[in-house]
């Protein structure tokens, strides 16, 4: 038996080897590109990886789209692939299926922090050729900085989230208080209506041990002006500005503005607490205006306003916000490269993003869009302002970005709870910064 | 009276090969005994192919995943060279010893607590009457719950702005907790959930076990005087070690792997405090794209529970031989 033990053993050795050798097709990127250059005459059907993209009044936007699509190329149909909910999700589902080989999705909706990453393992197609000249001269700088890895392209715009100051617009009216200009004034505001007993908490924002913490801190951190990377990529988070940042995540918590328990939240669980009446402000992304400000899904529908983000007093900067949003990614092993590359522009392209502001709560990528009729006309806040944020992007031009992240939100979450000091977080960020940025982290 | 058998049951197939040739008396020809095993093969084979592609296929392939540089290149994965990289930087990171220092501390709190409680609720549920089918129906709910959808109930009991624990423990105590954000009571809260939801599987391989005990030991453990206390001592649990070792083997098993539950209510948080080793090998490997080294967590991981278990086999079955019931 023990040869027939052997036997089977080697043979699953070897097939489980040979799965692996024969995965590797070692396809020529410029034939990629060849294909992916022409739209085909031929009939061809599209997939489209998308998750539920928020409707200001009911229309499921997406399915708009591919129909708009659809009539601008009989020949090219579009189907969706209804996506997760969640950005971590999306890319273990994406990467198992695309590292596969997988020819489908053609087209699939990805975070504004994966580029570097799916283009470092050749999940995505580069596509900086592929777009005209000067496209990038539509869209905002954060956006193309993000979308691009040593030197090449890996997504193609579609649309962005911005974070905002959201306030209780009847509570502070009550008071006689105006809209924070620092966060220090936002302290104050929010101890005054809390001892009045008109508010649970004073600042709901996200501190859980996730990509929700990196883009609170990021944007934390740009307020002081403190780098997190130079331009050559190397870990320079330090001195008084980056624990000045800390120190105000922590004295939010330690003062009783925010609860201990934001080291929970993530954005639905901050939102939730403020659209049941349990806060005064409340830091999330622009999305959360339509959830907000719809009576079926808010308890404090008609009382709320928002604003871009306030800054420190005395220097610092305001209007700070992290670039987030969704771009499209065009699979590399898809059959129809020709027509998925030509339905990742029409998204970016004009009709699509008029679309997005007259149908959609989220912010249209294309920066013309933002002042156009279709904004105005929805009078939604985080558009209409959009263009007078400061986007910064989180540090993601690395393939290691995952790495980095948990680098900043893990010693950033133990600052919130009490249990790290500013000074020691900020060490702890930055030596984990470089095991990450070496690739040595887990 | 043990069900552990140390007498080697005799061979019921003749070896196959290396017998001598000559044809033994009341025996069938060698070479009929090789067109048999031949045949036996040829019937199992489909079967065993199935098993092959779903069992054996994925665990050499992550053992080959883990000893080689993988690249993803456009086209698929591509392997590079053998390396034991992988493997050196897991045993070398201490975020791995955290991992595994959670999982195990996890695992035997948690198998303890359900075990005893798990014999504590056979011991009640055997003496019932009529009511015993409704009240196993009931005990087995959250045993029936989908792992997620139960890690999720508990994550909005314990959610520290409307959770009813949460609250409830706020009236009692005056103060409001932060269950999942501080590592002991998350910790704590994991334990919670997994005794809510495993108990009924250990109490009801308990019961079975406890219903197939011989009666007439207990008689004679009546007429020799034992009082209750003794007799559990004495005659139950010793008996009721080899169904005991079947239940603790599986719960060892799942504990191990736990993924679900820090998972949905604390993400591996806060800090690191509740990553598990299943928590951790899914960020190396899907978040982090590292499929060698997600190979790596995965194998250690599997070597690491295969050991326990054998382990804990061995010792189990070194104590039924000193007690001489073989």
């Amino acid at each position: 038996m023990s040869l027939h033990r052997r036997t089977l053993l080697t043979g699953a050795v070897s097939a489980a080897t040979a799965g692996l050798l024969s995965g590797c097709g070692g396809a020529d990127v410029d034939d990629l590109l060849a294909r992916a250059a022409t739209v085909p005459d031929e009939p061809a059907e599209l997939k489209w990886w998308v998750s539920e993209i928020p409707s200001r009044r009911g229309a499921v936007v997406a399915d708009e789209i591919m129909r708009a699509f659809e009539r601008r190329h009989p020949r090219i149909s579009v189907s969706k692939i209804n996506a997760l909910s969640s950005s971590d999700g999306n890319r273990s589902a994406l990467a198992t299926q695309l590292a596969g080989g997988s020819p489908e999705p053609d087209v699939y909706l990805g975070d504004t922090t994966w580029p570097a990453q799916f283009g470092h393992s050749s999940l995505a197609l580069p596509v900086e050729t592929l777009l005209a000249d000067g496209f990038w001269d539509a869209y905002p700088e954060a956006l193309r900085s993000s979308s691009t890895y040593r030197g090449k392209v890996y997504a193609v715009p579609f649309f962005t989230d911005s974070a905002y100051l959201f306030y209780r617009k009847d509570l502070l009216a009550k008071h006689g208080l105006r809209v924070p200009r620092s966060w220090e004034e936002l302290l104050h505001t929010s101890r005054k209506v809390q001892r009045a007993g008109d508010t649970e908490s004073g600042f709901l924002w996200q501190a859980a041990v996730t990509e929700s913490l990196t883009a609170n801190l990021t944007e934390f951190l740009a307020d002081a002006d403190a780098d997190v990377l130079d331009g050559r990529g190397r870990a320079v988070l330090g001195g008084a500005a980056a624990e000045r940042a800390f120190a105000l995540m922590a004295e939010f918590t330690d003062s009783g503005v925010t609860p201990r328990t934001v080291a929970t939240y993530e954005e639905s669980d901050a939102q939730d607490a403020f659209v049941t009446g349990r806060g005064l402000f409340l830091r999330n992304w622009s999305y959360a205006w339509v959830n907000a400000s719809t009576p079926e899904l808010s308890r404090v529908a008609g009382k709320v306003g928002a604003v871009p983000r306030p800054g420190f007093e005395g220097g610092g900067r305001s209007g700070i916000s992290c670039a987030g949003g969704w771009s499209n990614f065009v699979n590399p092993g898809s059959r129809h490269l020709g027509a998925a590359m030509e339905f990742a522009r029409f998204c970016a392209g004009e009709e699509v993003q008029r679309l997005l502001a007259r149908e959609a709560g989220v912010v249209p990528a294309m920066t013309a869009v933002l002042d156009g009729p279709e904004a105005r006309a929805a009078g939604d806040p985080t558009v209409l302002r959009a263009a007078d944020l400061r986007l910064v992007a989180r540090p993601v031009q690395t393939p290691y970005y995952p790495q980095v992240s948990k680098a900043l939100y893990t010693p950033a979450n133990e600052v919130v709870r009490g249990t790290l000091s500013p000074a020691a977080g900020v060490r702890a960020a930055r030596e984990g910064l470089r095991t990450a940025l070496e690739g040595k982290a887990l | 009276m043990s069900s552990v058998s140390h007498v080697k049951a005799p061979a019921t197939a003749p070896e196959d090969g290396g017998g001598s040739a000559a044809p033994t008396p009341g025996r069938p020809p060698v070479s009929l005994n090789r067109r048999r095993v031949r045949a036996g093969w040829l019937f199992a084979s489909p079967a065993l192919l199935v098993v092959a592609a779903v069992t054996v296929f994925p665990v050499v392939f992550s053992l080959v995943l883990s000893f080689w540089e993988v690249r993803l290149e456009y086209g698929g994965l591509r392997l590079g060279s053998p390396t034991l990289g992988h493997y050196e930087a897991l045993l070398t990171h201490s975020e791995w010893y955290r991992a595994l220092a959670f999982t195990l501390g996890f695992t035997v709190v948690s198998v303890t607590v359900e075990l005893v409680l798990g014999t504590l609720t056979a011991l009640v549920l055997e003496r019932l009457g009529a009511a015993r089918g409704w009240i196993l129906a009931l005990l087995l709910l959250p045993w029936a719950l989908i792992n997620v959808i139960a890690a999720q109930l508990w994550s909005y009991l314990f959610n520290g702005t409307y959770g009813a624990v949460s609250w409830l423990c706020e009236q009692l105590l005056g103060t409001q907790p932060d269950i999942l954000g501080q590592p002991v009571p998350a910790m704590a809260a994991m334990v919670v959930v997994d005794v809510w939801k495993t108990t009924p599987f250990v109490a009801i391989v308990v019961l079975a076990g406890l219903m197939l005990l011989p009666g007439d030991v207990y008689e004679a453990a009546e007429i020799d005087g034992a009082n209750a206390w003794t007799t559990f001592w004495q005659v139950t649990l010793p008996q009721l070690r080899p169904i005991v070792a079947i239940a603790v083997l599986f719960r060892i098993l799942q504990a191990f792997g736990i993924f679900d539950l820090p998972f949905v209510l604390t993400q591996g948080g806060p800090g690191t405090a509740t990553q598990s080793v299943a928590i951790l090998g899914y960020r190396v490997l899907f978040q982090n794209l590292d499929f060698g080294g997600g190979a790596a967590v995965a194998v250690t991981t599997a070597v690491m529970v295969l050991a326990c278990c054998l382990l804990f086999l061995r010792v189990f079955r070194a104590h039924v031989d000193e007690e001489g019931r073989a």
